[in-house]
């Protein structure tokens, strides 16, 4: 009985989905906030993130004549019940609700699948401005998710383990693999801001160009579901940015894995904040770029750069 | 591959005023553009018929909201000239100075529109924040931010007292100090040029037979602008220097805009050192005697022209308004010829539409 | 630019007609040219002396029969004036050497009911498709409405 309690507690409330949930709504206010006040604005208050979701969870729910209603109702639910599964394998500041040897492919698996949903949200949900956010959405994904798989595997080779905890213990004795292969964080990053869509790459969905890309014919409940998915993913990306690259929770410069759960949950708030500031600030500071322009990016300047951090990590463990 | 139609407009977030593109696209390439306009046809130039001189003014300074200080200005020089009036220097310099500040806001509010349409909110913020000190100067003086009915027939209707011009004369300051930052981040700026460079190039045969006006055809190359060619207001009096650049590309017009908006800080401070004494305007009778005159002057967007023509009574027989945003529509049906979809928007925005003013 | 070679060329481009010229405040010189003659003057204007832009065209209806204005500028405003008769207002369009016309064209046909000859593509330009009651510049249209 009380395993069956402490289960239900992991997985609804912590580390589980009502966390998640909260730092969503945390996140995308400091991001908002961040982005505001580097605008020199005042940005949203505390509140806005979950008053937009009950808006949006209120409105009316239309969609075009032609467009495929099962399917635009599924797409939603099934994105975010793929992010927050991911979710569930990444350790935070050391609790994890389930980990085994293998869990950051699923992660990394998990966390690509909204992109195909993203786009097959634009295919069936009919109209000129969802099909081309789509099929941008698609040339995107080529783009970014090479190097940002080989970004996260050059760790996984170098500790020699593809369990996300076991990357992070790996780290406490010998230190943060940021500091080994800060290429492999780069170029992490980068893949994570167009895993995300935020600006300079937020292509697919660029208002000026395809209205709103994709989910242009979206609505009400399923808005808000797809806004959802939006907001775990970043939570989701960024932890698994700290926990692979910056050591999780543990001080890793102490040859200890700190026992007390409140510093380790200090930590990792920390580094989660850092890795928010630096995601907010380069959305403040660049144009959009084109879709080609990206295309030519992901393949002839991160691709080729995620392959040498491969081969230097097979062949001499560092970079 | 197949032809798919992509609507731009009437309504779209990339337009400010209902005009209808339908672009058809193979793929990312735009092959064609069709063009309909007239969603804000008011049919000013019928009305204007209907109404005196003086209530006229009140109805051309609505044709555009950004631009409708030079509307009121061209129209005026017109009546003017038929009146044989002249407006005492005073009149004309504060006529001038609203000339400017008008250009600058306009310049601005585009650069901001610009940004916002690749992308790039945060020059959006910065330069429609710094835009708010132009509004304030012309607040403070007129008594409005954007309608300000300053002109009337025979010269203006504002007479600043000592404080008044001391104070925009701070504010000009303050808002050069914004200027030079955002001409350095227009300057520098990577993802802006790549944005924007080698996109929607005009060259300058192209500008030539689609009569385009204004920084649009100054960033081809042409060397045009009625300021210095024909001398209106009191512009013999100030000195200023006409940009132009040569590419023809939104870059090229995004630079000749920027350096146009420092420009006209250096003649809206000319003008507030050198404000001279006296009245500000000259009575004006009436009626005005028959006869037809063909006023322009340099709008932010290029050359507005106003045909007047009168019948002897205390109405107009026919105005006709042309404003320099319609060459330009002309002219983008052709730049929108074999660009990629993504360069649409700054394409679009590159232009500067006025629909309003286009549309009348 | 010389007035009196701008006239001599002309008058040696379209032989019957004598042209004059009269000034218009503000800066602007205005030349009478009969209908039938308005291609080749604006090819005189272009090829011999330079004057590309034209800046609008104006028309209006003077009661007894309409005025075309085509305003070009070069250096100053050179202003040609063609008079149409009311029942047969027909003149020859000028997108062929200048495209932008394209517009100024469309306006004056759909605002005075102006056929312009040769023009590619004459729908109305600020109008809506299916407007009815008639070119709204025409003065028959003012008297109409203010017997509605």
């Amino acid at each position: 009985m009380r395993d069956l309690l402490s289960v239900l507690v992991t997985v609804f409330i912590f580390p589980g989905f009502g966390f998640l949930v909260a730092c969503a709504f945390l996140f995308e206010w400091i991001d908002r906030r961040t982005i505001a006040r580097l605008q020199a604005r005042i940005g949203p208050p505390w509140f806005q993130p979950v008053a937009d979701l009950l808006k949006l969870l209120s409105k009316e729910n239309v969609l075009p004549r032609q467009a495929d209603r099962p399917i635009c109702t599924a797409l939603p639910v099934v994105s975010l019940a793929a992010v927050l599964t991911a979710a569930l394998y990444i350790p935070v500041g050391g609790r994890v609700v389930y980990a085994f040897e293998g869990d950051l492919i699923v992660v990394l698996f998990l966390l690509s699948l909204p992109a195909l949903f993203y786009f097959l949200a634009g295919w069936v949900s009919g109209g000129v401005y969802s099909i081309i956010g789509g099929s941008r959405s698609v040339l995107q994904y080529f783009s970014y998710e090479v190097p940002f798989l080989m970004a996260l595997s050059a760790p996984a080779i170098l500790t020699g383990s593809w369990s996300i905890s076991e990357i992070i213990s790996q780290q406490t004795g010998a230190g943060w693999i940021l500091l080994v292969q800060p290429l492999g964080f780069l170029l992490a990053v980068v893949g994570l801001i167009g895993k995300l869509k935020r600006v300079p790459f937020d292509i697919p969905k660029a208002k000026s160009e395809v209205v709103g890309g994709p989910l242009t014919e979206f609505s009400g409940r399923k808005l808000a579901l797809w806004h959802l998915t939006v907001d775990i993913q970043t939570v989701a990306g960024i932890f698994l940015l700290v926990n692979v690259f910056l050591g999780g929770g543990n001080l890793a410069f102490l040859r200890y894995s700190a026992s007390l759960g409140l510093v380790r949950a200090a930590a990792f708030a920390v580094k989660a904040l850092a890795m928010l500031l630096i995601l907010s600030v380069t959305s403040a500071l660049y144009a959009r770029l084109r879709i080609d322009q990206l295309t030519s990016l992901g393949w002839r300047v991160l691709a080729p750069l995620g392959l040498v951090e491969l081969a230097a990590t097979m062949l001499i463990g560092v970079v | 591959m197949t032809r798919v139609t992509i609507p731009v407009g009437p309504q779209h977030p990339l337009l400010k005023e209902p005009l209808s593109f339908r672009l058809t696209a193979e793929g990312e390439r735009v092959m064609e553009a069709a063009l309909r306009m007239g969603y804000v046809h008011r049919g000013i130039e019928r009305l204007s018929e209907e109404r005196n001189y003086v209530q006229n003014l009140y109805l051309l300074e609505r044709v555009c909201g950004i631009c409708s200080h030079v509307h009121t200005t061209t129209y005026c020089q017109g009546v003017e000239a038929l009146l044989e009036l002249d407006v005492p220097p005073r009149g004309l310099m504060l006529r001038t100075l609203l000339c400017e500040l008008e250009r600058i806001h306009s310049h601005m509010l585009w650069l901001g529109v610009l940004a916002e349409n690749i992308g790039f909110s945060t020059i959006f913020m910065y330069s429609w924040r710094d835009r708010e000190i132009a509004l304030d100067i012309m607040e403070d003086l007129s008594g409005g931010r954007i309608a300000h009915a300053v002109n009337t027939i025979g010269g203006v209707r504002i007479d600043p007292e000592p404080e008044q011009i001391r104070a925009a004369r701070h504010r000009l300051n303050a808002l050069e100090d914004q200027v030079d930052d955002l001409v350095d981040v227009v300057k520098y700026e990577g993802t802006l040029k790549v944005r924007t460079q080698g996109v929607g190039g005009a060259s300058l045969e192209q500008v030539r037979r689609h009569c385009a006006v204004g920084p649009v055809a100054r960033a081809a190359g042409l060397d045009r602008d009625l300021r210095r060619d024909a001398p209106y207001a009191a512009y013999d009096r100030l000195f200023f220097n006409v940009i132009t650049a040569s590419d023809g590309d939104v870059w090229a017009a995004t630079w000749v805009r920027v350096l146009e908006v420092l420009e006209s800080l250096s003649m809206c401070r000319q003008i507030l050192d050198d404000l001279p004494e006296g009245e500000v305007s000259t009575r004006a009778p009436r009626r005005v005697p028959e006869g037809e005159v063909v006023s322009r002057a340099e709008a932010p967007r290029g050359e507005v022209v106003y045909y007047i023509r009168s019948d002897g009574s205390d109405k107009p027989a026919r105005i006709k308004i042309r404003t320099p945003t319609l060459p330009a529509l002309s002219l983008v049906r052709e730049q929108l010829r074999d660009i990629n979809i993504a360069d649409v928007p700054v394409v679009i925005s590159g232009i500067d539409l006025c629909i309003a003013c286009a549309d009348r | 630019m010389e007035l009196k070679n701008l006239l001599a060329a002309l008058e040696d481009a379209c032989p019957d007609h004598s042209f004059e010229a009269h000034a218009m405040p503000v800066d602007e010189t205005v030349i009478e040219i009969p209908a039938a003659c308005l291609e080749k003057v604006v090819d005189v204007l272009r090829s011999t002396f330079s004057i590309y832009h034209l800046s609008t065209i104006t028309g209006q209806d003077r009661g007894t029969e309409l005025n075309l204005l085509y305003h070009f500028w070069h250096e100053r405003g050179i202003t040609l004036q063609v008079t149409l008769p009311r029942d047969d207002a027909r003149v020859s369009t000028l997108t062929g050497a200048i495209p932008g016309a394209d517009f100024y064209e469309r306006e004056v046909g759909e605002m005075l009911g102006v056929t312009f000859e040769g023009h590619p593509g004459p729908e109305h330009l600020l109008l809506p498709e299916d407007w009815k009651t008639g070119p709204p510049l025409l003065k028959e249209h003012a008297a109409d409405e203010e017997e509605a």
